[in-house]
């Protein structure tokens, strides 16, 4: 069984959840991902990038958002990388600076929703990037 | 994302044609509020074309249900495909959101008033 990889950059832009779409429609083909795991995967993503462009950024600069997707055997990788602010998903509460009461509330159920459909998520921080790691079995 | 409204005696039914994201919610939200400006209270939300939802597109169908309920109103929705009804169940929100199977069912459910 091979292994199939994909990186791309979203600008910060809700806009580009349409790339992020066609983006995952040539990985579905190319590893094979039955449609059904595609939409979670799509949620996945769309949940994670959708906090940092709400929440991870102060100024009114252009950043880009950086997902990798890798399948090996019947482990799905997942990766989103962003340099905003820092923001810790897998921590029970959002800092409570990050974001206004009613934008909280949707982080609050993708971040629900997030864990439900991956088997592992890690977080990391390095001086300037927030660094998201998912992983999901494939059955 | 478009919206196709039809209306059905005092029954307002919306079809959500495409995918309901951080991007498109907030035109469904703008929709609705404005029908219920104009007297809508018994709304059907039918997914048969919605192949997409996100939390966003839960916060907005939590929020028209809310603002129904307290007018009395209420919103049943219908047509739900697998990975939909999926992201409801998963979210609970199967739980206190009436769901027909068809548009016709909804609308039938919609239009039935407790005297």
């Amino acid at each position: 069984m091979g292994r199939h990889n994909i990186c791309f950059q979203l600008r910060n832009d809700l806009s580009e959840l349409e790339t992020l779409r066609t983006e995952l429609e040539r990985f579905k083909a190319d590893a094979d991902i039955p449609e059904k795991t595609l939409l979670e995967v799509n949620l996945i993503l769309d949940e994670l990038f959708t906090n940092v462009v709400s929440c991870g950024f102060r100024d009114a600069e252009e950043h880009w958002v950086k997902i990798t997707l890798c399948r090996e055997g019947n482990v799905l990788t997942l990766c989103v990388r962003d340099d905003g602010v820092p923001f810790n998903p897998t921590a029970l509460h959002d800092p409570d600076t990050c974001c206004p009461m009613e934008e909280r509330r949707i982080g609050g159920m993708g971040i629900f929703l997030i864990r439900r459909l991956t088997d592992e998520m890690t977080y990391h921080r390095t001086d300037t990037d927030n660094i998201v790691t998912l992983r999901k079995n494939l059955h | 994302m478009e919206i196709i409204e039809q209306q059905q005696n005092d029954a307002w039914i919306f079809r959500i044609d495409g995918r309901l994201d951080s991007n498109t919610a907030p035109d469904l939200e703008t929709t609705v509020v404005k029908a219920i400006e104009r007297g809508a209270r018994n709304m059907v939300i039918d997914f048969e074309s919605l192949a997409y939802i996100s939390s966003a597109g839960l916060r907005v169908i939590l929020k028209t249900a809310k603002d129904l309920k307290r007018l009395d109103g209420i919103l049943v929705l219908c047509s739900m495909q697998d990975y939909v009804r999926e992201v409801f169940e998963i979210s609970g929100f199967d739980t206190f959101l009436p769901i027909a199977p068809t548009a016709g069912d909804a609308v039938r459910q919609v239009s039935r008033k407790p005297e």
